[in-house]
């Protein structure tokens, strides 16, 4: 029995930390520009493609291609700020929803053009290795997903504690106005947050490639965890967001397990429902917006 | 004077829908004009809520859905009439409404939009999961009585352009109502700043309370309406995201918050969607939502009062003496 659990939160732990990928980039932009981005979803789906390709068509592995696809999505993230983002930010909630949903709408259906709706997958030396021990069961390919996550998101944590950019970017979190007294620049700053959020979604589908399918619609799947997984870690919480995603990952995989294969869905929607009919401001406290 | 002009541009404009079906023999054609009547009261419903007290909701599909299976479940299991289940769904949307408005509105903006989302998606799984119930997953079809106006069946598309055009009257009706009572002036100081309106006396969770309860009972009869039209019900079409998306969508692009602005949207998207259809053939899937991703990017960017306030500026423009009222 004891075994059964532990391999589920396993599994749950290894497939939270992409989740945590995703929704740190959520929970970023939330925090510095003050936005939902909708769209953080299709950003996963267009690293899984990009690794799909390059594995593809120069058979480079889809960890290899986390050096292309984080900088492309970086920029990426920087040209939609600038040229898009930037115009609608006011006090105004309507456009700053419904342009990221449209951004949204657009690339899952330029995906589906232009890919069409068929599953892509890669397959590498690693995607069918498993360590063993104690009698569980380890995936290597997920091992190396979870790994090289969990580095990221230290290092990104490193980065808003210590680099001057970063505490720009804390500064502007946490009160814009008094921020650009102090000479910030706000829109450099969110420019480079959603880079940031971007690169991570683009991390998220390259670690994702050797063990799960590409197409178009693989976003919607990573984009509502992230939103629970955000509002539970509280808005805005990068740590937060961190530790309720692998939280989410640990509690679809009991679910999986003990309730059926397909309430996945049900376990998260569930438990979005439960926060927010209880803890609508997170676990962490806090204010709800 | 300027009430009798509207009156009388009005009655011409009734007029014109009366007779279209009777100069219309395309059955495409005809189609086209159903889709437009049938969006554009969703978009009207959904307008009431989203576009006034700006709770911008993308769960309007739960309604949708709960109408089309409460009149269905009603018309094969206990040989009711869709007339009376139409009302009977509007009645099971509302009472949904109250429980899902209590979880939503705690949230506000995007996290509002999330929960409506959310909401919607686990109303499709439990429809989905309980087969007992509801079919499953490959849902039914309704059977075919022929000519049968007490059951909602008919043999001439015309009548379904009636009972289409007879909704979006009865919406636009409310719509009118409601923003010329006190509701309409408390739901546009809800859309400007809830914290102000609160501060000044609106009862803000109790007027969004009853707009989410107008707004879902008449998102529920159109429900009822397009799964009598196309005789079949299944989760996927009758949970559609897809409503949920064109029913903010045409507000959105038509003027949100106005009371014309959701027909113009529905007029301009459903359009294009169909001159898209007839030039590059259906087979490409996404074309569609690509190309109403764009425009409602374009309105956002360039023009946030939609198409009504672009018609607004047009006639203060050239020279209309009547004040249009596209403001919002």
């Amino acid at each position: 029995m004891w075994e059964t659990v532990a391999q589920a939160v396993i599994n749950g732990l290894l497939i939270g930390g992409i989740y945590a990928l995703v929704s740190i980039g959520v929970t970023l932009i939330f925090g510095v520009v003050k936005i939902v981005n909708f769209a953080q979803g299709e950003f996963v789906m267009i690293g899984m493609y990009i690794s799909f390709f390059l594995s593809n068509q120069f058979g480079i592995d889809p960890l290899l291609s986390l050096l292309v696809s984080m900088p492309v999505l970086f920029v990426a993230g920087v040209l939609i700020q600038h040229f898009l983002i930037r115009r609608v930010l006011g006090p105004n909630d309507m456009p700053q929803i419904f342009l990221t949903f449209a951004l949204s709408l657009l690339l899952l259906n330029l995906a589906l053009m232009l890919f069409t709706a068929n599953y892509r997958t890669v397959h590498t030396s690693y995607s069918d290795e498993a360590l063993h021990f104690l009698g569980l069961y380890v995936p290597v390919a997920k091992l190396i997903a979870f790994v090289v996550a969990m580095a990221l998101s230290g290092a990104l944590f490193v980065f808003l504690r210590t680099t001057d950019l970063g505490k720009a970017m804390r500064a502007a979190a946490q009160n814009r106005d008094v921020a650009m007294l102090m000479g910030i620049n706000p829109d450099r700053v969110f420019c480079v947050a959603l880079g940031i959020a971007l690169a991570l979604a683009g991390a998220a589908g390259s670690l994702l490639m050797p063990f799960y399918s590409a197409y178009p619609f693989v976003g919607q799947v990573f984009v509502l965890m992230a939103f629970v997984a955000v509002v539970l870690g509280t808005l805005g919480n990068v740590i937060g967001a961190l530790i309720a995603s692998l939280m989410m990952g640990i509690a679809e995989s009991l679910g999986i397990q003990f309730v059926g294969a397909d309430s996945g869905q049900i376990v998260v929607f569930s438990m979005l429902l439960l926060t927010l009919a209880f803890k609508p401001t997170g676990l962490g406290g806090g204010r709800a917006r | 004077m300027a009430e009798r002009r509207t009156l009388f541009w009005l009655a011409i404009g009734i007029a014109v829908l009366v007779t279209l079906p009777l100069l219309v023999n395309s059955s495409f054609a005809m189609d086209v004009l159903i889709r437009i009547l049938l969006f554009s009261f969703i978009g009207v419903a959904w307008n009431l809520m989203g576009g006034y007290a700006k709770q911008l909701s993308l769960g309007h599909a739960a309604y949708f859905g709960l109408g089309a299976y409460t009149s269905t479940l009603l018309q094969i299991d206990f040989d009711i009439s869709p007339w009376i289940g139409m009302i009977a769904g509007g009645y099971v949307a509302m009472l949904a409404s109250l429980p899902i408005g209590w979880l939503c509105f705690r949230l506000r903006g995007p996290y509002f939009t999330i929960a409506t989302i959310a909401t919607a998606q686990a109303l499709m799984l439990i429809v989905l999961k309980f087969r007992d119930l509801a079919w499953g997953a490959e849902g039914t079809t309704i059977p075919n009585l022929g000519s049968a106006p007490l059951m909602m069946q008919f043999e001439t598309k015309a009548a379904y352009y009636y009972v289409a055009l007879g909704l979006l009257l009865i919406g636009l009706l409310v719509t009118y109502l409601i923003e010329r009572s006190w509701m309409g002036y408390y739901l546009l100081a809800i859309g400007e700043d809830e914290d102000a309106a609160e501060a000044i006396g609106v009862n803000a969770p109790r007027i969004k309370r009853n707009i989410y309860l107008i707004s879902s009972f008449l998102t529920a009869l159109a429900g009822t309406f397009y799964t009598q039209y196309i005789y079949f019900i299944d989760p996927a079409t009758a949970f559609s995201f897809n409503i949920s998306i064109e029913a903010a969508l045409v507000s959105i692009v038509g003027g949100i918050g106005t009371l014309w602005g959701p027909v113009i949207g529905t007029i301009l998207l459903e359009t294009t969607s169909t001159l898209l259809q007839r030039w590059l053939g259906s087979s490409i899937g996404g074309v569609q939502l690509t190309v109403y991703s764009l425009i409602l990017m374009a309105v956002i960017l360039w023009r946030p009062t939609g198409l009504m306030g672009m018609i607004g500026e047009a006639w203060r423009r050239y020279g209309g003496s009547r004040p249009a009222r596209a403001e919002t």
